[in-house]
């Protein structure tokens, strides 16, 4: 499902440039408004979509398979903590859905320097970081060696 | 200097009239490039179309009090502040860039054709005015030129590699800089000098009203009916995007 | 932004580098900055971190946990479940590693504020099957990213890395990378202590099923352009199993995911006519690969194989019966939204097609090729194990260490740890990380050096594609078409019918042989002449041009990995016409290649399978 982009919503942000993972949202010369320059590299992963601004851009299903007059759109509401969808199908039924995409503060995540500074004994063993505590058990598991052996099972 | 008309000093070598019929001239090749403009695109067309597909998907009614107060908004909001620029900085150079242009062309205008020549001495306002829009468009444009222009910040383009988009912002800035150095060069008492400085000037403004057609120029005029019909979708529920969700969805 | 274009040399140092921004790349960002508070940890990625790899839509499902704070499973149950599936060969030292830490990095998940589905009755992780619990992850990718980027030094945004750099000091070490930016153009060189790959594996490498613009709908990522292997191959590290590929049964045309529904809708598959078909070909299926068709749960190759049988018996299409399961509006709503969170082009597929699985039992097939490491699959660099249990043969010093010094993996990169899916990279992340720490301290002062005529002759390559193209644009008009240079998707397209054709591709129904094999090498090597002559337009063009070069090295890969294999061990995958059955006696064992870095040669040679004993 390839993605195009409005031109009477697109202002040029370049937002979609920025995060778009196949390096395929750009801008066009004629138009200063962003555009898709490679369809069959998009893998309609809705990055750009949802981090457009405007709303500006949306997506036509890949046209090998994917016959016209169907909607996927979304909100992507950062503040809210949602993010809703409404799909219309080419006959016109309607299906609506919302689902949390957080459920902290964005930027709140701890900093892994924030945490006390490991000892030497734990780097010299096999538990990453926060283990076993952070496994809510008591004991990192481990096997023995030679509870490893060849043969076919 | 900046209190002075610098058109009236004009009459040295060039009869107010030809300045007048040039503002005329300019004048109507706008109006010729947008209206051609938009039959060579279809754009009239589209723009209908759009409008009739959105009252067929639309859910609410809208009266007559609903739509004014939407145009109302649209003018106050999207075309007064450039409220539809997410971005900071491309909001604020815009809002430069366009007052100041209204200002230059206004004060301009005024200028031509209420205060052609010495004869007719310019309240201090006016010329003041017209300053204030040719720097305000100048420190907006070069600013959105250099910095901000997206194809630069964000796409990796070189600052002076120009491209199709750029021949508005060119030719604007460089009709504002050309007048603002014709205006500089012309206290000087230098007529040769002044003469190429003028011209480059009408050059630049030439090219700035006469290639509408093929600049961005016109969405002046769309931008704003296209803002207004959006905000219609979005209120009669014609728009195809989902409903902004309710406050607390957090699990 | 500069005024006028020239490019610049970028100098990048660090104590760790971390190659790729994806999950496994976030998890050994992390880990890096916990154990090495003082180091300098660098994250390098070709796109954005916020979305980049295979989780920028996000995920509906965790596919690995282990669930074992519930005494839900154990490692060594994962161990068992991941060697059953791929047909006994998985490294389980390194399964069982992975599967052990990965419950840690799912509560960091839940604290870092992902949010989790919870069973009403017991409180706990709504699980979707043995393995796998339900999550809203559409923000999972942005989440972990965040945590990344408060613990790396700096992270390097659109920046392609081509190339790994080798220690001019000593032998078999390496010492950094070279790449490009992807808006600015400037070259950069990275020079690292540590090196830690977690890159994609390889989508796009065989002609996919849609050639428009549908290639882009790959099942797995498009930009996952087979780095994770190139990278490591280039420098002469081991790679295992390469030729085990995977095959996806999924839903027709957008590849939507079928495991929520398998799992926790309970569908389950008819062919044309209605019928249940897999029992149909239990006795033929027994006939290729003996007992191992009685495991449960059947291997995913297996049910692979019979889906393909009943097509070929001209029974298709085959479908997911979902009209029973869509009745429960909650049921529905899953099915939707697992789309939603993960695929959202299925969604649009359903859309534009007027299928409701209310109402419509929808289509199903099977994918073309893929190869990766961190799915029901485990192709990748040949690591060395936990230094707590692994058998000698498998260990040489720090866990998921290469065979080259210093030379970390992760995620896609490690080859032999089946099944890891998003949390189990992670993990492997966060344990590569560890170890590449460990490695930095111990380094002391005797760090690895740069040659540097060896990154300005990389410079020189990697941006011929765009000297290519300048030059050559002068002899013809216009448009595609040159005598002198390729663009890189002919080159591309070139490559996944070579692929297709001769190495087990959609259109022979997986299956190859060796003349077939020969003959697909034949054609790759004039294939990889002509990447000489690649031309690139922009930079944009030029990170596709590298792309391809990664994949076509990765291919060369796979081609003689399955050559060198020589049974049908996977059937449902691919299969050996000419050694059409199982043959535990000869290959119950890794089949290992190590592309010698001066000449280009191939050396294949077996290494032995240790099981847990049950």
């Amino acid at each position: 499902m390839p993605t195009f982009v409005y031109m009477t919503s697109c202002d040029g942000c370049g937002e979609c440039v920025d995060i778009c993972p196949s390096d395929i949202m750009h801008i066009d010369p004629h138009h200063r408004r962003a555009y898709n320059i490679e369809p069959h590299f998009c893998w309609e992963c809705y990055s750009c979509v949802k981090a457009c601004p405007q709303n500006a851009i949306d997506v036509r299903g890949y046209s090998e398979f994917a016959p016209l007059g169907h909607s996927v759109r979304v909100l992507r509401e950062e503040e809210k903590f949602t993010i809703s969808w409404k799909i219309k199908f080419r006959d016109g039924r309607e299906k609506n859905f919302v689902s949390p995409i957080r459920t902290t503060p964005w930027g709140s995540i701890k900093s892994a320097s924030d945490y006390e500074a490991p000892s030497q004994e734990a780097l010299n063993s096999q538990e990453l970081a926060h283990e076993p505590d952070g496994l809510n058990i008591d004991e990192l598991p481990a096997l023995s060696r030679d509870q490893l052996k060849l043969g076919v099972v | 200097m900046l209190t002075s008309n610098p058109f009236a000093e004009l009459a040295v070598f060039l009869p107010p009239i030809a300045m007048q019929v040039y503002i005329i001239l300019m004048i109507v090749a706008v109006v010729i490039g947008t209206v051609w403009d938009m039959l060579h695109k279809s754009s009239g067309q589209y723009f209908t179309q759009r409008q009739e597909k959105a009252k067929a998907a639309a859910t609410t009614e809208l009266s007559g009090a609903d739509k004014a107060s939407l145009a109302i908004r649209t003018i106050a909001v999207d075309v007064a502040t450039a409220g539809e620029f997410c971005n900071v900085q491309r909001r604020i150079s815009h809002v430069l860039m366009f007052y100041g242009f209204i200002f230059y062309l206004v004060m301009t205008i005024v200028m031509v054709f209420s205060y052609p020549t010495n004869a007719t001495p310019t309240p201090a306002m006016i010329p003041l005015l017209w300053n204030i829009g040719v720097i305000m468009l100048l420190i907006g444009g070069y600013w959105f030129f250099l910095f901000l222009r997206v194809n630069v910040a964000k796409d990796g383009q070189a600052v002076f590699r120009l491209v199709p988009a750029d021949l508005f912002i060119v030719t604007l800035l460089g009709s504002a800089s050309f007048a603002f150095i014709w205006e500089i060069v012309q206290t000087t008492g230098n007529l040769a000098a002044t003469k190429i400085v003028f011209g480059l000037y009408i050059l630049f403004t030439t090219l700035l009203f006469g290639s509408v057609r093929w600049s961005k120029l016109a969405h002046m005029f769309f931008k704003p009916v296209v803002a207004f019909q959006r905000r219609v979708e979005e209120a009669s529920g014609a728009s195809s995007l989902p409903a902004p969700a309710p406050s607390s969805e957090r699990s | 932004m500069g005024l006028f274009k020239s490019r610049k040399t970028v100098f990048v140092d660090s104590d760790v580098l971390v190659i790729g921004g994806g999950m496994a790349g976030c998890g050994a960002t992390y880990e890096s900055r916990y154990w090495g508070r003082d180091l300098k940890v660098v994250c390098v990625e070709k796109a954005n971190i916020e979305r980049s790899g295979a989780v920028a839509q996000g995920l509906y499902a965790i596919n690995c946990y282990m669930g074992m704070q519930w005494g839900e499973n154990q490692p060594e149950d994962h161990v068992r479940y991941a060697r059953n599936d791929l047909m006994g060969l998985v490294r389980e030292d390194l399964g069982y590693d992975m599967a052990r830490h990965v419950d840690a990095s799912v509560h960091l998940f839940e604290e870092w504020g992902l949010p989790m589905m919870t069973d009403p009755k017991t409180g706990r992780y709504q699980r979707e099957g043995k393995w796998q619990i339900m999550i809203h992850g559409e923000s999972y990718k942005p989440i972990v990213a965040e945590a990344a980027r408060k613990a790396a030094t700096e992270v390097y945004n659109r920046i392609m890395v081509t190339h790994l750099l080798m220690d001019k000091t000593k032998a078999n070490r390496v010492a950094g990378a070279v790449g490009f930016n992807v808006r600015s153009g400037d070259f950069y060189v990275f020079r690292a202590k540590a090196v830690i790959v977690a890159a994609g594996g390889a989508s796009n490498i065989y002609k996919p099923r849609s050639v428009g613009e549908g290639m882009g709908r790959t099942w797995y990522a498009p930009w996952s352009s087979a780095s994770a292997y190139a990278l490591p191959i280039l420098v002469g590290a081991k790679m295992m199993q390469m030729e085990n590929r995977i095959v996806l049964t999924r839903f027709k045309d957008g590849y939507g995911p079928v495991g929520a529904y398998f799992l926790h809708l309970k569908t389950y598959t008819e062919n044309a006519y209605g019928n249940e078909y897999e029992t149909t070909w239990y006795d033929s299926t027994k006939e290729i690969v003996g007992d191992y068709v009685d495991r449960h749960p059947v291997p995913t190759c297996l049910r692979n194989h019979a889906f393909l049988e009943e097509m070929k018996a001209g029974r298709g299409p085959i479908r997911m019966v979902t009209k029973e399961a869509f009745k429960d509006p909650h049921l529905e709503t899953v099915g939707w939204e697992n789309f939603l969170g993960m695929t959202i082009g299925q969604a649009v597929v359903w859309a534009s097609q007027n299928i409701d699985p209310k109402h419509t039992n929808p289509e199903l097939t099977t994918s073309e090729p893929y190869v990766m490491g961190s799915h029901a699959t485990c192709s990748g660099a040949w690591s060395s194990g936990p230094e707590d249990y692994a058998p000698d043969e498998y260990q040489w010093g720090y866990n998921r260490m290469m065979t080259v010094d210093g030379l970390f993996g992760a995620g896609d990169t490690i080859g032999g740890t089946a099944h890891k899916f998003s949390s189990g990279s992670f993990a492997e992340g966060r344990i590569a990380a560890k170890a590449a720490v460990k490695y930095v301290n111990d380094l002391g002062k005797e760090v690895p050096q740069v040659s540097e005529d060896e990154y300005k002759n990389l410079e020189k390559v990697v941006f011929q594609p765009m000297e290519n193209y300048a030059v050559g644009r002068n002899e013809i008009v216009a448009g595609t078409v040159s005598p002198s240079y390729l663009l890189p998707l002919h080159g591309l397209q070139r490559l996944e019918k070579i692929m297709d054709e001769y190495v087990g591709g959609i259109s022979s129904h997986y299956t190859t042989n060796e003349p077939l094999l020969t003959r697909g090498l034949e054609l790759l090597e004039m294939l990889k002449e002509d990447l000489d002559h690649l031309g690139a337009e922009d930079f944009h063009q030029l990170q596709r041009a590298w792309e391809l070069q990664h994949r076509v090295l990765a291919s060369e890969s796979v081609t003689h990995h399955t050559m060198y294999r020589k049974e049908t061990r996977w059937p449902g995958y691919y299969y050996r016409g000419d050694h059409p059955k199982l043959d535990d006696t000869d290959w119950h064992c890794f089949t290992l290649s190590r592309r010698n870095r001066e000449s280009g040669e191939w050396e294949m040679e077996k290494a032995p399978v240790y099981h847990i004993v049950d």
